[in-house]
């Protein structure tokens, strides 16, 4: 996938957040695992709608309006690795 | 099995059958106290058997076992028969318990406010829980703590107090010689001796109260309180409890609120004294 990738989040793997200082721990209610993530993981997850169909270039660019993520060309790879570590995880799904 | 005890500790009910009388006559001594329970339908089952028909007999050897059992669990002494039983107990609990998320970690209570302390074999927990069960607190339990799924309480779960090597003199000079068991020598711990809780432990053991203070006890060298992240106390909580994954959403729930509302503390204490210094000291000021 990467950054030429798409990926969706699926409402079966809807997670529970709950913040722990500057962590936040995700249950995954149909794995029965928790995820323990920090910035910006929440955040990516954040800008992800149910069923709809994102680059890691759509996020990027949502996230940039909110954060300083710095120069384009080195975020956005970050951000694709970010995407399929959390397909490998189950709480992504390629699109 | 030709000898057997059906005991309840706290919530759980365990009919213990052994091929021997000794295990089950020490265990009947030392729970003496405890409800009894003969003919009630147990929550878990455990077993002494031998580990062959001739080693009833023959250097008899006891092979652990009921309704969750390890396959590759190590024969013990008949000598060492009731620290088989206690094992076996614990067994069951840690893999079969699922009314409550279970913790690793020793209970004590005061004015329905419950200290919880928990730590790797070694760290004293044990050994501070018995203590401060002698010094105007409840002791509630060495092992286990019960973390209610709903209410969020401690419930306790008295057993005998399994006290090894050097916190056998220590508390065995604090309790007097009629609360403790016999003196099991050379286990795969060490010398091991159980120690009776206080009655008000056993009469008041379906009683339980608000987690209010979490410690990571560390007897050792040194003498330090430090401070101890919510990330980090989760992940230490998670690797204590022997359920917390079977339990599924209610686990995650019950745990991340108690993490959320309980302050806790790492401490590092050279001596019984230490530590009751900083137990005192920190029950005043955070808990």
């Amino acid at each position: 996938m990467g950054i030429t990738g798409y990926y969706r989040l699926d409402a079966r793997d809807a997670t529970h957040a709950c913040l722990l200082d500057d962590l936040v721990l995700l249950y995954h209610p149909r794995s029965g695992q928790t995820h323990m993530v920090i910035s910006p993981v929440p955040e990516i997850l954040d800008q992800m709608c149910i069923d709809e169909r994102v680059s890691a270039a759509d996020l990027h660019d949502r996230l940039a309006q909110r954060f300083d993520l710095g120069p384009r060309a080195a975020a956005l790879p970050e951000i694709a690795a970010h995407l399929d570590a959390l397909v490998a995880l189950g709480l992504v799904r390629p699109a | 099995m030709r000898h057997d005890l059906t005991l309840r500790i706290g919530p759980a009910t365990f009919r213990i059958g052994s091929a021997w009388a000794g295990p089950i006559d020490q265990l009947a001594r030392l729970y003496a106290a405890y409800p009894q329970v003969e003919g009630a339908i147990a929550d878990f089952t455990v077993r002494l058997q031998p580990t062959s028909l001739a080693r009833r007999w023959v250097r008899p050897s006891i092979f652990i076992t009921g309704d969750h059992g390890l396959a590759d669990a190590a024969p013990m002494s008949l000598s060492h028969g009731l620290l088989a039983a206690e094992m076996g107990m614990n067994l069951q609990m840690a893999l079969g318990w699922r009314r409550h998320l279970l913790l690793h970690a020793s209970s004590v209570e005061k004015d329905g406010r419950v200290l919880v302390m928990t730590g790797e074999s070694g760290s004293g927990k044990s050994t501070l829980a018995a203590l401060l069960g002698e010094r105007g607190w409840r002791f509630m339990g060495d092992e286990f703590a019960l973390l209610d799924l709903d209410s969020g309480a401690i419930l306790p779960f008295p057993r005998l107090v399994s006290l090894k090597n050097r916190a056998i003199d220590v508390v065995e000079d604090a309790v007097g010689d009629v609360r403790m068991g016999p003196m099991l020598r050379a286990t795969a711990k060490g010398d091991i001796r159980h120690m009776v809780p206080r009655a008000d432990a056993v009469a008041r053991m379906d009683e339980g109260g608000k987690p209010a203070l979490l410690l990571f006890p560390r007897f050792g060298p040194d003498t330090d309180i430090r401070a101890v992240g919510q990330g980090e106390i989760f992940m230490r909580l998670t690797q204590a409890s022997t359920n917390y994954v079977a339990l599924g959403e209610p686990g995650f729930a019950a745990l991340t609120r108690f993490v959320q509302s309980v302050p806790a503390r790492a401490i590092d204490f050279p001596s019984g004294e230490a530590a009751f210094e900083m137990v005192d000291r920190l029950w005043g000021e955070v808990a």
